[in-house]
């Protein structure tokens, strides 16, 4: 392989890009660490109605579990049909299509559906109940994509050996590929609720108050959240002081937790899939 | 079960076509007062209630563009060098790092633009606000740069490698390679990468709400970056918490949201209709 000094020159320019990418990530983690000064144990624990964040970062979690459990399921076995079931017709293709536009509606446009549909016509009001099926809209494309990748992944022989015994189709895919595929399942689940944890538009006028006594006590009561709160101080409180940064923070670390961990599980299965073959 | 899977799966189609349906419904309003000039009337004004989306597309479209402008070159070159420069063991950490940044919310995204990007805007061209155009693109071209480089890399990583050793054994140098070779038969990946960072783009909310300035007018000369604009999205999430159900302004808000609809739906397709005909071309190839 010929590779002159020219040549060197061409490739160190097309990594710059990559360097300021970088250097991009690395600044937005820096700045925001600089919140971390004003926060303390006292103020995350602390209620909102006393100047805490206590019902947001509850909120927050509550929003995410929700929408998981719901799109979870759904989504898994959406992924089954086009990998284990599905025709190679029209009608697949018009499906899978529709996923990939589904990921594609923005998000404002689908808390514009979330509030006509399930807070109006089926009567759910803004509530957190609405804000998760809001949000599983969301996350739908992501587990079915996620999911399809984990069962692609399992060898046709794990479950062929279960067909061999006798057990249903059925039978041998939820037993044998499924179990097979789980952790990279989990993944796409923890990574669909990474991408939705910061979701502000489509909870905006669907699930999120900006401030309420104390946590919901039905899902039928609207939520405070951390990215809604974040959203109204900056644009409407017009709040600029180091809390926000505290606030983002807090945010911050909850998504990148859930990416993270996300992204180190799916390296890691799919480096063990590898083997497998 | 067979039947229940299917209807889990048909869940994305019913999902889709519902949203259509409803917000067409809370739009039909403000569609059967304006007509066509709901998409291409002049003015967008809540105080004499007249509701014309043109500058909002143009805002949206002037962003839009903008953030492209400077994603495409940073998105494309990180795309290359990720696959071909860079040393395999630390590839899958670059790439993780990539995909942290595109799991940041737009909110954050928002709140750094308004607090750093805002002011030095202002600094650097004088302005007496940084809210602008130009301060969105660039905000938006940050969002959407993991998008181009998460698709366009699966794709330049996909491409056989026999084809890159036919050329390396011709003589061609690597970078040769990668102009000859590489680009040529990853060019509708790449394109397709592109479509989908400009619907992210297009359907970009809050973050652009909160940099952009919200001005609804179209700005003079249009191509002048230097001017705050209001986009589509950002209208609906500034407005739509004042505005009464069943009004005129909520009902030209839904019509806000069916012009997203539509125009994400038709980048979607064709980014879907590019990536399938650009699978045909390199297995007949």
């Amino acid at each position: 392989m010929r590779e002159n000094a020219r040549e060197k020159i061409y490739f160190s320019t097309l990594g710059i890009p990559l360097i300021i990418c970088m250097l991009a990530f690395f600044w937005i983690v820096y700045t925001l660490s600089t919140g971390a000064t004003t926060l303390s144990w006292d103020l995350v624990t602390r209620s909102a109605l006393q100047g805490g964040m206590f019902e947001m970062i509850i909120g927050t979690i509550y929003l995410l579990g929700g929408a998981a459990i719901i799109a979870g399921p759904i989504g898994v076995l959406a992924a089954v049909y086009l990998v284990e079931y599905a025709p190679n017709g029209r009608l697949t293709h018009i499906i899978d299509q529709a996923i990939n536009n589904l990921a594609g509606v923005p998000s404002v446009v689908v808390g514009l559906f979330g509030f006509t549909f399930f807070a109006r016509q089926i009567g759910l009001g803004i509530s957190l109940l609405t804000g998760w099926l809001t949000l599983a809209l969301m996350m739908l494309p992501i587990v079915i994509r996620g999911s399809e990748e984990a069962i692609k992944m399992i060898p046709p022989s794990f479950k062929e050996a279960a067909l061999g015994l006798g057990a249903t189709k059925w039978k041998s895919i939820s037993s044998m590929t499924l179990s097979a595929a789980f952790p990279g399942i989990v993944t796409s689940v923890i990574l669909g609720m990474a991408r939705i944890a910061g979701e502000t538009a489509a909870i905006l006028f669907t699930s999120c108050v900006f401030i309420t006594r104390g946590l919901p006590k039905s899902p039928l009561e609207p939520v405070m959240s951390l990215a809604y709160n974040l959203f109204i101080q900056i644009t409407v409180v017009g709040e600029r002081s180091q809390v926000i940064f505290g606030m983002a923070l807090i945010l911050f670390s909850i998504i990148t937790s859930f990416a993270l961990v996300a992204i180190i599980l799916r390296t890691y299965y799919r480096r063990r899939q590898l083997w497998l073959r | 079960m067979q039947l229940v899977l299917f209807l889990c799966a048909s869940f994305s189609i019913i999902a889709l076509f519902l949203m259509l349906l409803f917000v067409v419904r809370e739009g039909f309003f403000a569609l059967s007062m304006f007509g066509a000039d709901l998409f291409f009337g002049h003015v967008w004004d809540t105080n004499i209630n007249r509701y014309g989306a043109l500058p909002l597309l143009y805002g949206s479209l002037i962003i839009g563009a903008g953030a492209l402008a400077i994603a495409i070159p940073l998105g494309v070159s990180t795309a290359i060098f990720i696959a071909e420069v860079l040393p395999f063991s630390v590839r899958d950490l670059v790439k993780s790092i990539i995909e942290l940044l595109a799991s940041i919310p737009s909110v954050i995204y928002g709140f750094i633009g308004l607090t750093f990007i805002v002011p030095a805007v202002a600094a650097i061209f004088g302005l007496n606000s940084g809210a602008t155009a130009l301060t969105a693109s660039l905000v938006l071209s940050i969002m959407i740069i993991p998008t181009i480089v998460g698709m366009s890399g699966e794709i330049i990583a996909s491409v056989p490698k026999e084809y890159k050793e036919a050329s390396f054994g011709l003589g061609a140098t690597k970078w040769q390679t990668i102009k000859n070779v590489v680009l040529p038969i990853s060019k509708q990946g790449i394109l397709a990468s592109i479509m989908l960072g400009f619907g992210r783009a297009i359907g970009e909310t809050v973050a652009v709400a909160m940099v952009a300035g919200n001005v609804a007018r179209i700005a003079n000369p249009p191509w002048n970056l230097l001017a705050p604009v209001a986009t589509i999205p950002s209208i609906i999430a500034l407005q739509m918490g004042e505005a009464a159900v069943g009004s005129l302004e909520y009902s030209a808000l839904f019509g806000l949201g069916l012009i997203l609809f539509i125009i994400t739906f038709i980048i979607n397709t064709l980014a879907d209709m590019v990536t399938r005909s650009n699978l045909k071309g390199s297995m007949k190839g």
